[in-house]
C-alpha cells in the first residue's frame, strides 16, 4: 500500500512539476501576456527608434505582443513630481515603467511609491536591485564639466572641479537644473560642507541657468564655453555626435548617476513593467540601449561603461544616500537660483 | 465690482417673450458660473492649502505668509511690472504707426504686409527668441560681433538678458494682436479731420501725432490695458531670456511652483502668487471695459454712405514701407531665416563655412519619427473643438445679452468677460488642481479635453465681444417677422439670426482656432503624455536640446500657416477684418 502511495506521489510530482515549480519568470511572462498596452517613460536620448527596437526585441525574447508606448522624458523632476501628485490624489500613474536616474527614483522610494517585485527571483543580479526591490539599475550616465572645444584652448581646459571657480570663467559658464549631480558629490565623495562651499563659490561666477538641454544648446552656440556639469546623455546622443561639446576628462571624481527602471505604485500594467525592468539588464537589451541612448551598465563587466570607469575615481549613489541627495539637490537649486525664490 | 459692457447696456427694441427663456438663460448662466468659477475657486483653495491636490488638510495662510514675507516676491512683482510696461511700450511703438500706415494711407503692398503679419503670429515665440539670441546675445550675437569689429568695443553693444531685452522680444511679438485691435478704430476714422489739417499746412507726421493719435487715444489705452494683462501672464520669453539671467517674473514663478526644476510641486505657493495676479487681472479688466466704453464716445463715423479715404503718402511712401519692412524683418523674415538655417544643420551653430558644409535635409526626413501622430491629432482636435465650443457658447450668451430684457443679462455678460481677467497660466493651474483633487467629479485630467476646456474658457471673453458686436447689427424686425410667421425661437435663431452673423462668427472661429494651435502655457501646465500637442512638443524638444528638429517642424508649420492664411485671404477677401 505504501509503495502504491509513493508511486502515485512520484507520478503526480512528475506530471505537475512544471506547474508547481515553474520558473517565476514564466509566471511573470504569463501575467504580462494578460496585460494590454505598456506605457514606458524613458530618457529622450533613447529616441522613438530605440524604443521600437527595444519593444521588438522584448516581444521576441518572451513571445509577447506588447505595444510599447514611449514617452520621452522632457523633465524628469517634473514628471516624478507628477507621479507623487497623482498618488496623493489617488490617480493611477501615467506610466507603467519609469526609467529615470537613481536620484529621481529616490523621491519615489522615500514616499514608498514603487510597486516592488522580487527581481532576484527572476534572475536579476542582486547588485542591480535597488530601493528595496523597487528598481533595477541597468545603465550608468557619466557626468563631468563639459566645454565647447572650439572656444576653449586645450591648455585652458579645466583639470579639476575647483578649476571651474577660476575668475576667468566668470560669465562664461552655465549650470543646469540637474542639481542632483552636485547632491551626489555632497552625499558621497566630498561631503556636505565642501560641496556647499563649492556651490556658493559657483554663484559668484555669474552662471547662466537652464535645463540640461538648454545649457547644452547654449554651449553649442558659444553663449557659454563651459557647463558646470553635463551628462553623456547630451554628449553621446546620436543627434549630437558631431557637435563640438566634450567632457573635461581630467576632472575627478567622475559622477555616475545610474538609470533605474522602476514600476510606480498602482501602475496599470505592472507585470509587463517588472518584466521589462529585468529585461533591461540582459545583454541584448544593453546592446540596444547603448546603441540608441549611449549608455551601458558600469556593473556589468565587458560593457563600455565598465571599461570606461576602470582606473577612475567614481561617485555612485547608494540607497542610504537617497534622503541626503534629495534634500541637497533642492538646497543647491535654491542657492544657484534655479528653484524660484 | 460690476462690469457692464455696451451690449448689455443697450436695451433691445422690444422685450422678447419666449417660454422657458428664464430657465434657459439661468442654465446658461449656471454653466458659465461653473466653467469660470470652478478654476477660480480652486486657485483660492490651493492658496489656502499645503501639500498635494487631493490630500485635503486644514485651511491655512501659511502660503501667503511664505510668499509675502519674502522680500524676493516684491522684486519679482517689480520685475513683472517693468516687463509688462516695457512690452506694452515696444508694442505700441511699432503697432500704432503700422496701423496708421496700413489703414489710413496708400502704402504699397498692404495686402502682402497683412498676410505676413498674420503668419508671424504662428511662428512659435521661443523660436523667434532663439533668433534674437543669435543676433543679440552678449557673447555670440551677430550684432555685437559686428559692433566689436567696427568700433573695437570691448563690452557688448547690446544684451538681451535684462528686462528691456525681454520686453523688446515680447513687445515685438504682440504687435499683430495690437494691430488688429486698433485697425477698426483707424479704419473708421473720419478723414475730414486729417484733410482739414493738411489744408492748414500741417505735415503728415504732425497730423499723425496731433490728430490721429489723440482721436484714437481711448482705443489705444484699451489696447494698452489688454496687452498689459496679457504681458503679466506670458511665460515663454521670461523662461528663455529671464530665467537664465535670474530675472524672475510672476508667471515664471507660478509655473516653476507647479513644475519645479528641483524638488516637488508646490501648488499652495502657486496659488498665493496667483492671488496677486488675479487681483491685478480683475482691476485691469475693469479699467479695460471702462476704456472701451469711454472710447465709443469718440467715435467719428459719419453714418451711412461714409467711406474713409486713403491719404497719399507721396515721398513718405518709401520710408513708410521701410518701417513696415523693418518690423516684418524682426517679426517674420529674420526668425524664419534662422528657422530655415537651423533646420538644415545637424546641431545648432552660427553661420560659418564649416556649418555650410554640414547643411542637409535630414531633419525634415526624420521629423515625424521623433514626433509621432498624436500631437498632430490632438492639435487638430483643439483647432476644431475649441473655436466651435467657444462660438456656440458665445452666440447663446450674446443672444440673451443683446436680445432679451432679462434682469441678469448684464451679469451674464460680465461673467462671460471675466475669463479675460484670469491669466491663462493661473486658469490652467486651477483646472489641473481641480482635475487632480476632484477627479471623480471632473475626470478629464490628462486628456485633451482639459486643454480644450481651458482654451474655451479663456477665449469666451473674446468670442462674446465679437458676437455681441455682430448681433447688435442685426435688426430685431427680422426676428419679429420670423416669429409672426409662426417660427419657434430656436428656428428664428437658427434660420434667421445665425445666417446673418455667420461671417463674423466664422472669422472669430478661425482666429480662435489659430490661437488654440499656438498656445503653449496652458497646454504645458495641463500636459501629460496623452494630451501632447504640437506647441508642447516644440517646448519639449527645446528642453531636450533638439533645436534643429524643432526648427524643421517650425518651418513646416509656418508653410502650412501660409497656405491656410493665403487660402482664407483668397476666400474672404479682407483679412484685416478677422478681428473686428
Amino acid at each position: 500500500m505504501k509503495r502504491i502511495r509513493f508511486s502515485l506521489l512520484a507520478l503526480a510530482a512528475v506530471l505537475f512539476a512544471p506547474a508547481v515549480f515553474a520558473a517565476p519568470i514564466d509566471d511573470l511572462v504569463a501575467a504580462a501576456k494578460k496585460e494590454t498596452g505598456f506605457e514606458f517613460y524613458a530618457p529622450s536620448t533613447l529616441t522613438p527608434q530605440g524604443a521600437q527596437a527595444l519593444n521588438a526585441a522584448f516581444n521576441k525574447k518572451y513571445g509577447l505582443n506588447v505595444k510599447l508606448q514611449y514617452s520621452p522624458s522632457g523633465n524628469m523632476t517634473r514628471d516624478i513630481g507628477k507621479i507623487v501628485g497623482f498618488a496623493a490624489s489617488g490617480t493611477p500613474p501615467e506610466w507603467d515603467l519609469m526609467v529615470v536616474t537613481d536620484a529621481h527614483h529616490a523621491t519615489l522610494w522615500l514616499r514608498k511609491l514603487h510597486q516592488t517585485f522580487d527581481y532576484k527571483s527572476i534572475g536579476v543580479d542582486p547588485k542591480a536591485i535597488q530601493y528595496d526591490n523597487g528598481t533595477v539599475n541597468f545603465a550608468n550616465q557619466f557626468v563631468l564639466p563639459a566645454y565647447n572645444k572650439q572656444l576653449v584652448a586645450a591648455k585652458d581646459v579645466p583639470k579639476s572641479w575647483d578649476d571651474l571657480l577660476n575668475p576667468k570663467w566668470k560669465g562664461k559658464m552655465g549650470v543646469s537644473t540637474a542639481t542632483h549631480h552636485l547632491g551626489r558629490l555632497a552625499a558621497g565623495a566630498w561631503g556636505e560642507e565642501k560641496t556647499t562651499q563649492f556651490v556658493n563659490a559657483l554663484t559668484k561666477q555669474d552662471l547662466i541657468l537652464g535645463r540640461l538641454g538648454e545649457i547644452y544648446n547654449r554651449l553649442l552656440l558659444g553663449e557659454i564655453v563651459i557647463a558646470v556639469s553635463l551628462s553623456d546623455s547630451e554628449i553621446k546622443a546620436e543627434t549630437h555626435k558631431k557637435a563640438p561639446v566634450v567632457f573635461a576628462e581630467s576632472v575627478s571624481p567622475l559622477i555616475a548617476p545610474a538609470y533605474h527602471a522602476g514600476v510606480p505604485k498602482n501602475a496599470q500594467h505592472p507585470k509587463t513593467g517588472h518584466l521589462m525592468a529585468a529585461y533591461l539588464t540582459t545583454p541584448e537589451a544593453q546592446k540596444i540601449w547603448e546603441k540608441y541612448a549611449g549608455q551601458s551598465s558600469a556593473l556589468i563587466p565587458g560593457t563600455s561603461a565598465h571599461k570606461y570607469v576602470q582606473g577612475k575615481k567614481v561617485v555612485y549613489m547608494s540607497q542610504d544616500q537617497a534622503e541626503a541627495v534629495d534634500r541637497l539637490s533642492r538646497e543647491y537649486g535654491k542657492i544657484l537660483g534655479l528653484a524660484g525664490l | 465690482m460690476s462690469i457692464v459692457t455696451d451690449a448689455a447696456a443697450a436695451r433691445p427694441a422690444a422685450e422678447v417673450k419666449v417660454p422657458g427663456l428664464g430657465l434657459f438663460a439661468g442654465g446658461l448662466t449656471a454653466l458659465l458660473v461653473v466653467l469660470v468659477g470652478a478654476p477660480l475657486l480652486m486657485i483660492v483653495l490651493m492658496s489656502l492649502r499645503t501639500g498635494f491636490p487631493g490630500e485635503g488638510g486644514p485651511l491655512t495662510l501659511a502660503n501667503f505668509a511664505a510668499v509675502y514675507s519674502n522680500p524676493g516676491t516684491y522684486k519679482v512683482l517689480a520685475n513683472t511690472l517693468l516687463f509688462a510696461s516695457g512690452t506694452v511700450l515696444v508694442t505700441l511703438v511699432f503697432a500704432v504707426p503700422l496701423v496708421w500706415l496700413l489703414m489710413r494711407t496708400d502704402l504699397p503692398f498692404k495686402g502682402t504686409i497683412y498676410v505676413l503679419m498674420t503668419v508671424g503670429i504662428l511662428i512659435p515665440v521661443f523660436l523667434r527668441t532663439i533668433a534674437w539670441i543669435l543676433l543679440l546675445s552678449p557673447r555670440i550675437g551677430l550684432v555685437n560681433q559686428w559692433a566689436r569689429q567696427l568700433f573695437g568695443l570691448e563690452q557688448p553693444l547690446l544684451s538681451l538678458y535684462n528686462i528691456p531685452g525681454m520686453a523688446f522680444i515680447q513687445g515685438v511679438s504682440f504687435v499683430p494682436s495690437a494691430f488688429f485691435m486698433l485697425a477698426a478704430a483707424y479704419r473708421t476714422m473720419d478723414p475730414a479731420l486729417e484733410e482739414a489739417a493738411y489744408t492748414s499746412g500741417v505735415s503728415k507726421l504732425q497730423t499723425f501725432l496731433r490728430i490721429n493719435v489723440p482721436i484714437t487715444l481711448p482705443a489705444i489705452a484699451g489696447v494698452m490695458v489688454y496687452l498689459f494683462m496679457t504681458a503679466i501672464a506670458v511665460f515663454e520669453v521670461p523662461a528663455i531670456i529671464g530665467f537664465p539671467a535670474r530675472i524672475l517674473v510672476l508667471s515664471a514663478l507660478i509655473f516653476t511652483s507647479t513644475n519645479p526644476p528641483t524638488g516637488l510641486p508646490n501648488y499652495g505657493l502657486a496659488g498665493a502668487y496667483g492671488a496677486v495676479m488675479l487681483a491685478a487681472g480683475l482691476i485691469l479688466a475693469y479699467f479695460y471695459v471702462r476704456l472701451v466704453q469711454h472710447g465709443k464716445k469718440y467715435t467719428v463715423i459719419t453714418g451711412r454712405g461714409y467711406r474713409p479715404r486713403e491719404i497719399a503718402l507721396g515721398r513718405w511712401k518709401w520710408p513708410g514701407l521701410a518701417f513696415a519692412l523693418l518690423y516684418l524683418s524682426m517679426e517674420v523674415f529674420i526668425p524664419f531665416l534662422v528657422l530655415v538655417w537651423v533646420s538644415l544643420l545637424p546641431h545648432l551653430q552660427l553661420p560659418t563655412a564649416e556649418a555650410f558644409a554640414q547643411v542637409s535635409l535630414d531633419n525634415y526626413a526624420h521629423i515625424f519619427d521623433h514626433v509621432g501622430a498624436l500631437p498632430f491629432i490632438n492639435t487638430a482636435i483643439l483647432m476644431f473643438a475649441v473655436p466651435t465650443a467657444t462660438m456656440v457658447l458665445s452666440v447663446l450668451i450674446s443672444w440673451v445679452v443683446v436680445r432679451t430684457n432679462l434682469s441678469f443679462r448684464g451679469s451674464l455678460d460680465t461673467l462671460a468677460f471675466l475669463p479675460h481677467a484670469i491669466p491663462g497660466i493661473l486658469l490652467a493651474v486651477g483646472l489641473a488642481y481641480l482635475g487632480l483633487a476632484y477627479r471623480t467629479y471632473f475626470p478629464v485630467y490628462g486628456t485633451i479635453a482639459i486643454i480644450a476646456i481651458a482654451h474655451t474658457i479663456t477665449w469666451i471673453a473674446y468670442g462674446t465681444r465679437t458676437t455681441n458686436g455682430v448681433m447688435i447689427q442685426v435688426h430685431r424686425e427680422l426676428e419679429e417677422a420670423g416669429k409672426v410667421s409662426g417660427a419657434s425661437t430656436a428656428t428664428v435663431l437658427g434660420r434667421i439670426v445665425l445666417p446673418l452673423i455667420a461671417a463674423g462668427i466664422f472669422n472669430s472661429w478661425i482666429w480662435i482656432s489659430m490661437l488654440s494651435y499656438r498656445e503653449v502655457t496652458m497646454a504645458l501646465a495641463l500636459g501629460t503624455r496623452k494630451n501632447l500637442v504640437i506647441s508642447t512638443v516644440v517646448w519639449q524638444f527645446w528642453g531636450n536640446g533638439w533645436v534643429p528638429q524643432v526648427a524643421a517642424l517650425g518651418v513646416i508649420l509656418v508653410l502650412f500657416a501660409l497656405l491656410v492664411v493665403g487660402g482664407l485671404k483668397l476666400g474672404f477677401g479682407r483679412l484685416g477684418e478677422w478681428q473686428h
